[in-house]
């Protein structure tokens, strides 16, 4: 009776554990086997523990609560052991691993060496070996590929190729050289000539054949309010491109080379270092604001207050 | 004469001396283009009786004068507004020229003069006779400037500041009068205030130290004071006011930079240079920049690329260019290099009077050259010396001469130095710019040959003798009398080099200062086997214009076999033949390598010498010590040992140049060698191209392989794998840069046996351009395409016309087809994403031109008159009104040199007006003995007019406009004009009567002028005759030339203030001689010693004639003026009336 009562008390407390393998029960294949070898194991402990603690028999329905117990509590501690490890990213779980698990599950671990050294504990042979039980294959198409070095072994494999591969349906990209450089040269071209044919036919022209004017269209040249600016400041695209081909390089360069000739050759030392101070202060911030303390530039002065004059 | 008076200092022609003058403006109104302001001078009289005071005014409006508060009458006159004042029938240039000339010396201040003169009031006369300070207030405005002050306003939307608007001074020599009146001279030096009140979103940028900057009471704007307490003459002052971006330069704080908005990023780029130049012409000078700061400011519109004024430097914001640019960055560099030169030397140290200039020119020109030795390395130094010498001995040769320092007689002298001129080089503003441009040129060389002379450290210690002198009569005050030492004289300098080196340059400067033309040397040799002598044979051509003899030692260089040795020959008078003895046998040491020159022992192949003679070549004044043009005959093979192995870069051009008469395979071989050895200069290399085209179609027939530079281009910069399509662009290397844009230009101008371009070259060429692609490299390829197209442009050929028929699409042939397919992309690409100084632009426009000239498409100006207009870029303007020009040329177009001709006349920017007149010089549509619908006697009046009157505000314009009447027209009277009335007149003085004179030039102009033109020194003497009689004869004329001397000196007497009269008598002498004697010194060169008194005294005569007809006349012009004296800023000011009886003009107003 107290084993029964104490019994349901567990069943409370670990409700999850009997779910995990209530569909392996109804068959009978390699994979129950196994299973119940283990089980028959646990039953043998939950048995003699039993004994150990001085009960002279119990009931089957008992005993099979019981085990279902030990089992549940066994496979939690292995489950969230498990998590403990991978969390800290490792394959293996580690001593520590299960001391937290025990923790967590409220076991005070002192008592386990204690419990272990007991005297009157029993040994139990161990369970009979049998085999793992082996997944079934599923339909394979083609070889599954192996990782790439750069993922570790323990992920888990690559799904079957059927699974995921594609059949291209574009050509293979060219790689020659010479049609690269037509190709690019045929497309800019073309863009070009489409992009001017299209402002011309949206715009005024000019053309230089009286009787044709569609087949050399030139743009009509219209005047700037400002002509300069166009044909000074680089187009956005060679800005871009400017930053791309990464012209700091020589620059750096002539400044390093600069800086130090011009203070050797120059005879006041420490003006020019505040002036290379300052110099690169200049490249930083465009801002003159910061500079103004330093830099004595009539023209970078605030401007005067009139003065009020007396006469008035 | 000139030299002793500079032995005894500087001797002002004014009777007072300037010590402090203030400059302020008050208003600045962009809208309307108006500048309202005063100057106020502190001069100190020098002469007791200073009752009238001369100063330089154009264009102001002049409102009040006032001398120590005290009202001032002043007359404002003049004459070179209208040059002629009659209606002449002559048109005769000569008669022009001197008019001119005589007018510009009525204003001189150089000789005293101006246009504006103040009486001093009768109240002050004591005061002055005391010699005590006199203060000159004077009140003006401009309205509309046309010269000397440019405003730049864009039209759009917004504030002034927001626009972009700016305005600057400007000018051709002394022209600071167009915008404030001043003694305009360069020798008369005062210290200076400037205050300029402008917009507060403006920048006023001027001369000397800004001292503060204060808001005016409402804050809306500002006040610039700047103090210049450095000594500076009027014509050194300028001024820039605009929104400009301000970059204080990081390594030298005193120095600011000055650029429109939004281009800081390339300001910073272009200047970030700058300071290595001023430590270069430290280092050199051994002096300090004379200036305690250095401004340089970057406009629209520039007059000039480059113009230096004290303390600061205007330049073109065209020069201004990011990092991305090749082709600009060192043409950037030199023009700051030249302007900070010029700050030493023209600015700091002034001239004393026009004909020192070339000493400041040379100067400057000179340490210009050895900065660019040092940055630019010597080959390139030596090419542009070679180019310099190249062009002044072209220009030399052409226009019969350029005198450095012309020496006027005070009017006495009978000869006029320049009389091969078509203009009088008395003045620096009646000079053609091209010889004004050729006399800087000149300049430098020649001081270049002085140090050849007394060596280069010498040379040096003489400009910081000049600078040192100069720096400490600067810190002087005025009372000193120091400031004199400021400025530079021929004799000074030359006074300074014998000081400094102990040595007598005397001969050098009397051959090619004191005297014009360059010397031209005909060389040839042979070798006598027996003596194993060199037998050179030097001739010189000194009779054609432009040259001259010379005597003197001449460096012959002659290479051997066993080395280069130097002999100095004796050129005298009669010696032709020099004997040169050579050291090495012919073949003796086969197996041995060859010395040159610089130390270096080559190996050569010398198969191609010939076996009895061991020279392998020669070179006549290698070191260009001389100025001259050399002809030398040797051998091809000569020429092609000098190519290879010659280690000068001079002597390797000349090889090239001669080997184009030697069009054969060895030649052949030499350029391609040199083309691909990296080590040669790239000029030299670039050079060979052309030279190599030029072979390979003489060469046509046995021409061997592909097109000549062809697989030298694929090997270089192709693919080695697809060896058709070029290279991704990289311009890293700038030496191969150079080569790979000019081959393809040289290349396009090889020719088949058809005289077309080979299909082969130009589909190559095509292919430069499809596969074109510059997304890697780090430089722009601007320059790079443009010269592509000019490649396309230069295969083009004449097309083939069946019976003239008009140029259609339908007709046109295949291959200009694809070129016109690439130019029309091109330039629409331009639209879209526009090209560093919109290059490629340019060359297309200039493509078309030729397709158009070469009749492959029909010949229309409509497209670049469209480009032409105001608001392109200044270079696609050029390359358009260029192709207008072209094709007023071709056409014979009348309608098309009237809208040129207006455009001379209206367009906004100078510096276009300047270039049309230029290029209409230079391709013009007919010349003087040619017949042409074009020349008729509307053209003959309009171009007269134009210089006579319609281009007083820019003197460079007026003297283009002089040059194109001089190609069109010639020196006489034009051959369009109808004959006069008259066949025959009557002679009074000499009771003869003899063929109207205006009709012998006509008839004697088709025989008579090329000898005339070829013989100075011989005028015919039908010529001659001719001319005398017409200006005896035609007295109105006469009259003209004096009139404006005339006419101030009429009004001077009357201003006259009382005074003993002996003494009233010498100083109306004294005023009178120098201008009267300008224009007698024109005349009198005809007119025998005995006609000359009669011929004073006639004029004499006549100027008591003209009192008259003057009153007459000017009040006629005075009631006309008053009707349209809004118009008319110097309508009150001009009027005698005004002067005499209103005291304060402003009255008036």
């Amino acid at each position: 009776m107290r084993i029964a009562l104490y019994g349901s008390k567990m069943a409370d407390t670990a409700p999850g554990g009997s779910g995990t393998r209530s569909g392996s029960k109804h068959t009978t294949t390699p994979a129950d086997n196994y299973y119940l070898a283990r089980r028959r194991t646990l039953q043998v402990v939950v048995s003699s523990l039993l004994t150990e603690a001085g009960f002279e028999s119990a009931e089957k329905a008992a005993v099979e609560t019981l085990t279902e117990m030990l089992q549940s509590y066994i496979s939690e501690i292995g489950r969230s052991a498990k998590s403990y490890c991978e969390h800290t990213a490792r394959t293996q779980p580690t001593l520590s691993d299960i001391v937290v698990t025990l923790v967590e599950m409220g076991f005070n671990v002192e008592t386990l060496p204690a419990y272990a050294k007991r005297s009157q504990r029993m040994v139990i042979t161990a369970p009979p070996v049998t085999n793992q039980p082996v997944t079934p294959k599923a339909l394979t198409a083609g070889q599954n590929k192996p990782h790439p070095s750069h993922i570790p072994g323990y992920f888990p494999e690559f799904p079957d190729p059927h699974t995921y591969i594609k059949t291209p349906t574009y050509r293979e990209p060219v790689s020659d050289y010479q049609v690269l450089r037509e190709k690019a040269a045929s497309q800019r071209r073309d863009v070009e000539r489409a992009l001017t044919r299209f402002m011309a036919k949206t715009g005024e022209t000019q053309s230089l054949f009286k009787d044709d004017v569609s087949t050399f269209p030139l743009i009509a040249a219209r005047p700037f309010t400002v002509p300069y600016l166009t044909a000074l400041l680089p187009s956005e695209l060679e800005m871009q491109q400017m930053e791309e081909t990464d012209s700091s390089e020589q620059d750096d360069q002539t400044d390093t080379e600069n800086l130090p000739l011009h203070m050797s050759t120059d005879d006041s030392g420490p003006e020019k270092e505040n002036a290379s101070v300052l110099q690169q202060n200049t490249s930083l911030s465009g801002s003159r604001n910061g500079e103004e303390n330093m830099i004595d530039n009539p023209y970078l002065r605030p401007v005067k207050k009139p003065k009020i004059r007396r006469k008035k | 004469m000139n030299r002793k008076k500079g032995d005894k200092g500087f001797e002002s022609p004014r009777p007072y001396k300037l010590t402090h003058q203030v400059v302020c403006i008050n208003n600045i109104n962009f809208q309307r283009k108006s500048v309202v302001g005063y100057v106020e001078l502190t001069i100190f009289p020098t002469v007791a009786n200073l009752n009238r005071i001369k100063l330089n005014s154009k264009q102001c409006r002049i409102y009040r004068v006032r001398v120590n508060d005290l009202e001032a009458a002043f007359i404002y006159n003049d004459p070179t507004l209208e040059v002629c004042h009659h209606e002449s029938k002559q048109r005769n240039l000569n008669y022009f020229s001197n008019a001119y000339a005589a007018a510009v010396s009525a204003v001189d201040p150089d000789a005293g003069n101006g246009e504006l003169c103040i009486k001093v009031p009768s109240e002050l006369w004591k005061h002055v006779d005391e010699l005590k300070v006199l203060k000159v207030h004077i009140n003006f405005s401009l309205d509309q400037p046309k010269g000397g002050l440019h405003f730049v306003v864009p039209n759009m939307e917004g504030s002034m500041a927001e626009r972009g608007a700016h305005v600057f001074s400007c000018g051709y020599q002394n022209s600071t009068r167009f915008w404030f009146p001043c003694v305009d001279s360069y020798s008369e030096l005062c210290t200076w205030k400037l205050e300029y009140t402008v917009d507060a979103a403006m920048v006023a940028v001027s001369n000397g130290d800004l001292v503060e900057t204060v808001y005016t009471h409402d804050m809306r704007k500002k006040t610039f004071h700047y103090m210049l307490a450095i000594p500076t003459a009027a014509s050194n002052i300028s001024l820039a006011i605009g929104p400009f971006e301000i970059l204080v330069d990081p390594y030298m704080h005193e120095v600011t930079h000055f650029c429109l908005p939004q281009l800081l990023p390339l300001l910073k780029h272009t200047t970030s240079y700058l300071h290595e130049v001023f430590e270069f012409y430290e280092e050199i000078l051994t002096c300090r920049y004379p200036y305690s700061c250095f401004k340089t400011v970057f406009i629209d519109e520039a007059y000039v690329e480059v113009a230096a004024y004290a303390s600061m430097s205007i330049f073109s914001t065209n020069l201004l260019h990011s990092a991305m640019i090749i082709d600009e960055t060192p043409l950037t560099r030199r023009c700051l290099a030249q302007a900070l030169a010029q700050q030493f030397f023209g600015c700091f140290i002034s001239r004393m009077s026009w004909s020192d200039e070339w000493v400041l020119k040379g100067i400057s020109g000179y340490i210009y050259g050895l900065w660019m030795k040092k940055t630019f390395g010597v080959n390139e130094y030596r090419h542009w010396i070679k180019q310099e010498l190249d062009q002044i001995v072209a220009y030399e040769l052409k226009t019969g001469g350029v005198l450095l320092h012309p020496i006027f007689g005070g009017g006495k002298e009978k000869d006029n130095p320049a009389s091969h001129l078509h203009f009088s080089i008395k003045h620096p503003h009646t000079l053609s710019w091209e010889y004004y441009t050729m006399f800087q040129c000149k300049a430098h060389l020649v001081m270049r040959l002085i140090e050849n002379r007394i060596s280069m450290e010498f040379m040096l210690q003489v400009f910081n003798k000049l600078l040192s002198l100069a720096s400490t009569a600067s810190s002087q005050k005025f009372q000193s009398h120091m400031w004199s030492q400021m400025l530079v004289s021929t004799s000074g300098f030359l006074k300074s080099i014998s000081n400094v080196s102990g040595k007598d340059i005397q001969p050098l400067i009397k051959q090619w200062v004191d005297q014009s033309g360059v010397v031209k040397f005909y060389g040839s040799f042979a070798f006598n086997r027996k003596r194993n002598v060199l037998e050179l044979e030097i001739k010189q051509d000194y009779t054609s214009p432009g040259t001259q003899k010379y005597v003197g030692p001449l460096k012959v260089t002659v290479q051997e076999l066993d080395g280069s040795f130097n002999h100095t020959l004796q050129i005298e008078e009669n010696s032709l033949k020099h004997d040169i003895p050579c050291h090495s046998k012919s073949r003796r040491n086969k197996k041995k390598k060859i010395p040159l020159m610089n130390g270096e022992e080559v190996d050569m192949d010398l198969s191609a010498m010939d076996a009895d003679s061991p020279l392998l070549w020669i070179r006549i004044d290698p070191d260009m010590s001389v100025l001259r043009k050399v002809e030398f005959e040797q051998s091809d093979f000569m020429w092609q040992y000098q190519l290879r192995y010659e280690r000068d870069v001079v002597a390797q051009e000349e090889a090239i140049l001669a080997l184009e008469k030697f069009p054969t395979p060895a030649s052949r071989l030499a350029l391609t060698d040199i083309l691909e050895q990296e080590q040669c200069f790239y000029r030299v290399r670039m050079l060979a191209c052309f030279c190599l085209a030029k072979i390979a179609n003489s060469m046509v027939s046995t021409w061997t392989g592909p097109p000549a530079m062809k697989s030298l281009f694929t090997r270089m910069f192709c693919c080695k794998t697809c060896p058709n399509i070029v290279k991704t662009n990289n311009f890293m290397n700038f030496q191969s840069y150079f080569l790979q844009k000019t081959m393809p230009v040289a290349m396009a101008l090889l020719r088949d046996v058809h005289n077309l371009c080979p299909k082969e070259v130009l589909m190559f060429i095509l292919d430069l351009i499809k596969y074109n692609d510059n997304r890697k490299n780090k430089f722009s390829d601007n320059y790079y395409r443009a010269e592509l197209i000019d490649a396309l442009a230069n295969s083009v050929t004449p097309a083939v016309s069946v019976n003239n028929e008009v140029r259609t699409l339908d007709n046109l042939n295949p291959d200009v087809r694809l070129i016109l397919e690439e130019i029309t992309r091109f330039l629409n690409m331009e639209k879209l994403l526009p090209s560093y100084r919109h290059t490629i632009t340019v060359s297309c426009l200039k493509a078309i031109r030729v397709l158009q000239k070469n009749g492959h498409v029909p010949s229309d100006p409509a497209l670049f008159k469209s480009y032409a207009e105001y608001g392109h870029f200044v270079d696609v303007r050029i390359a358009a009104l260029e192709a207008v020009v072209d094709y007023t040329k071709v056409d014979r177009s009348y309608e098309e040199l009237q809208w040129l001709l207006t455009m001379v006349q209206n367009d906004p920017v100078p510096y276009i007006r300047h270039k049309i007149l230029d290029m209409l010089t230079k391709n013009p549509p007919f010349t003087k003995n040619m017949e042409s619908p074009l020349c008729n006697e509307a053209l003959v009046d309009q171009l007269w007019k134009l210089m006579n009157s319609g281009t007083s505000h820019d003197w460079r314009l007026r003297c283009g406009a002089v040059d194109l009447y001089f190609t069109l027209f010639g020196l006489s009277r034009p051959s369009c004009l109808p004959l006069p009335e008259l066949g025959l007149v009557l002679n009074l003085k000499e009771k003869k009567a003899v063929l109207n004179p205006t009709i012998i030039p006509e008839s004697a102009a088709n025989n008579q002028e090329p000898v005339n033109a070829a013989n100075n020194h011989g005028q015919p003497v039908v010529f001659q005759n001719t001319f005398s009689n017409s200006q005896e004869e035609e007295e109105i004329d006469m009259d003209t030339v004096h009139d404006s001397q005339a006419f101030i000196y009429h009004h001077l007497n009357m201003l006259e203030r009382p005074s003993t009269p002996g003494k009233e008598q010498s100083s109306g002498e004294v005023t009178m001689h120098p201008v009267s004697a300008a224009p007698l010194s024109v005349f009198s060169k005809e007119s025998n010693s005995s006609k000359h008194s009669d011929h004073h005294h006639h004029h004499h005569h006549e100027h008591k004639k003209k009192k008259k007809k003057h009153k007459h006349k000017h009040k006629h012009k005075h009631k006309h003026d008053s009707k349209e004296k809004e118009k008319d800023p110097f309508a009150f000011s001009n009027s005698p009336a005004s002067a005499r009886s209103i005291r304060s003009p402003s009255l008036s107003d």
